[in-house]
């Protein structure tokens, strides 16, 4: 089993962790989303239990109309350290179209029809396999927890980050329903009680988001732990190098 | 082992070539930073050569199934995630190389007689290199692939008479779509490489005929000892073989880094729009060239009008190819150079970096005076070279090349 080693706080490498400390925050530094009505969301793909926890989330309230169809459910064995029969049991509701129980190996669809989604909303729901990698974590993290009542909309709700968007907040039974207190739509205040409170679900859109930035590209498991090691043998690639260019080079006036 | 080696001599002479162009190749002996790109240009091609048939083993050149090819390699291919990201690291970081080697060359004077030939060869692989870029950037059939395309094609229909039949004979169709695909496919992976690696030939046979300039400008060949040997040339190998091998690994840790750590390069290596599956119906908010682009499509914004802009941009690359003929000066190097000619070939950088940050960035109307601004400053280098270069005051050469370790 392919298990992440680095973290940024349970490493027993002082060199690694500040080496990743100074990669993880220069690339903030630089490359920091534009816009600044988005809020920061802190992303681990170590956590394992807060990308399950996401993972659940996801399947119980977005797969129904949102696909990933480029991440294979297997994947989840290695990656989220969850069981086979776990997933058999817990993640996998669909079928083939031989109407047999879809099989883990599969890409990540769902049932709903093309045509029945579009009457039901206008659009087709997208696709989130990528959507952390096109729309940033932040911007996905902003996104779900800027939903407002509106009756003038047809769900009854309305999202501040992304205005008169056609989708429905999912997630209420879990948030609650906010109503905007100022025009500037900056403060609100619950008009109906979810069944977690503000941190909590803030944490829990933190683990979704977390788990969508690991969907988008599973690949991120690998490439820190290998990249520590490519650039430190570099380095002292490097070093010999010189020594050796050196060496040649001292006749040469 | 030596019976072996003169078998072979005897049918392909293989030692003869060693000898002619490694362990007998002079190369004047004050290369600097700058003599590392030629070399690492080498290297990134033959990278793009190699991680490009891995790709091509898993990438389906389908519009309904090019995208999800891609995801396929990046998630389901053994190490694909790592030949993709070498891949599109790669064709960034090439075109910095060359950036830098065509600075070299302005610097030090490379393209001036005897090398006019070298630098026009070099011209036409940047040349072919935007194209096989630009290609390249289709493949992944993303909502940025999809558009930037559009956009850069449907300038030729700017061209008059022809403009449309043409843009629709590049197309393939009325729109971008899979026939276009497919052709920039081909384009691609077999007719630009092949295009690419005849003219490397070319460009390193042309080298090697008239030997290397150097940071001095001076001709090392106008300077030999009794046995013939130019007094400031030390044999390529291993005396320049061994430096490139430095070279390369110090590049590598910074090419790595990218590769492993920030494969994206925040959007500039791999736009956050391509990740979105192309979509003809649906134009995205601003469509940006990949970086590489930027200063010439700055060029063809900064003109308010469309065949003006195309012919702009045209006119900003032809003028590269006939630098040795504007140039009338005949010191090389801008170190024994005058002030002025420093201060255009300063004026000139700032002017290529700007028109780069601009093309990056949405219209804006400072923006689109400054790039008005940049563009006249381009374009005035060369017409300003061409006339200071005449008689140009300049500084006394020296006999034999400097060090300056």
């Amino acid at each position: 089993m392919k298990k992440l080693k680095i973290s940024l706080t349970g490493s027993p490498c002082m060199i690694k962790q500040l080496f990743f400390f100074i990669v993880i925050i220069s690339s903030n530094l630089l490359f920091a989303a534009d816009g600044t009505t988005l809020k920061p969301v802190l992303i681990d793909l170590n956590n394992k239990a807060s990308l399950q926890r996401g993972a659940q989330i996801y399947i119980n309230n977005c797969f129904g109309c949102h696909t990933l169809k480029y991440q294979r459910y297997v994947k989840f064995v290695d990656h989220l350290s969850l069981p086979k029969e776990t997933i058999e049991n817990n993640l996998i509701f669909t079928t083939d179209k031989n109407g047999e129980k879809t099989k883990i190996g599969s890409l990540m669809l769902n049932a709903v029809h093309p045509t029945s989604s579009k009457e039901a909303f206008g659009v087709m729901p997208p696709d989130l396999t990528l959507i952390a990698r096109s729309r940033g974590p932040e911007w996905l993290y902003t996104f779900l927890i800027s939903f407002y009542k509106d009756e003038s909309r047809p769900y009854g709700v309305n999202n501040t980050l992304y205005p008169n968007v056609n989708m429905p907040h999912v997630l209420w039974w879990m948030e609650g329903v906010k109503q905007p207190i100022n025009n500037e739509k900056t403060d609100f205040e619950y008009v109906i009680n979810g069944s977690m409170s503000d941190k909590e679900y803030k944490k829990s859109i933190t683990d979704l988001v977390n788990f969508l930035t690991y969907v988008s590209e599973p690949a991120q498991l690998d490439r820190y732990r290998i990249g520590f090691w490519v650039i430190l043998f570099l380095l002292l690639f490097s070093f010999i190098a010189f020594l050796l260019k050196s060496e040649y080079w001292k006749d040469v006036k | 082992m030596s019976k072996f080696i003169s078998w072979i001599d005897e049918r392909l002479p293989v030692s003869n070539f060693v000898k002619n162009h490694l362990s007998q190749y002079y190369a004047p002996k004050n290369f600097n930073i700058f003599y590392y790109f030629g070399a690492l240009a080498i290297f990134i091609f033959i990278l793009q050569i190699v991680t490009g048939i891995f790709l091509t083993i898993n990438y389906k050149p389908d519009a309904a199934q090019a995208f999800a090819s891609v995801e396929y390699i990046m998630r389901d291919v053994e190490w694909g995630w790592l030949v993709r990201y070498l891949h599109s690291t790669g064709a960034s970081f090439f075109f910095i190389v060359i950036y830098l080697h065509m600075f070299r060359a302005m610097l030090y004077g490379s393209y001036k007689n005897p090398r006019e030939l070298l630098w026009l060869f070099g011209m036409v692989i940047f040349v072919l290199l935007m194209a096989e870029a630009f290609m390249g950037y289709l493949l992944p059939w993303g909502q940025m692939s999809y558009w930037g395309a559009q956009v850069i094609i449907s300038l030729f229909g700017a061209i008059p008479y022809v403009g449309e039949s043409l843009a629709l004979w590049i197309r393939g169709d009325y729109v971008i779509s899979d026939a276009t695909l497919n052709r920039f496919f081909a384009f691609h992976v077999i007719a630009l490489p092949l295009l690419l690696f005849a003219l490397i030939y070319l460009h390193l046979a042309a080298l090697h005929t008239t030997g290397s300039n150097n940071p001095d400008g001076i001709e090392i060949k106008n300077n030999k000892d009794e046995n013939g040997i130019p007094k400031d040339g030390i044999p390529f190998h291993p005396y320049y073989t061994v430096k490139d091998i430095f070279g390369l690994s110090v590049f590598l840790i910074i090419f790595m880094f990218v590769v492993f750590f920030i494969p994206e390069l925040g959007g500039y290596f791999l736009e956050k729009d391509n990740f979105v599956p192309a979509d003809p119906l649906k134009t995205p908010e601003h469509i940006v060239p990949v970086w590489y682009f930027t200063p010439f499509y700055a060029i063809l914004r900064a003109i308010p009008d469309k065949l003006g802009g195309v012919l702009a941009m045209g006119a900003a690359i032809f003028v590269l190819f006939i630098l040795p003929w504007l140039d009338r000066c005949s010191v090389k190097s801008f170190r024994y150079r005058s002030t002025t000619y420093k201060t255009l070939l300063a004026l000139f950088v700032i002017s290529f970096i700007g028109l780069g940050y601009i093309g990056m960035n949405p219209v804006t109307p400072v923006l689109t005076w400054l790039g008005r601004l940049f563009t006249f400053i381009y374009f005035g280098f060369f017409v300003a070279l061409y006339i200071t270069s005449a008689n140009e005051k300049t500084k006394d050469i020296p006999d034999r090349v400097t060090m300056h370790d």
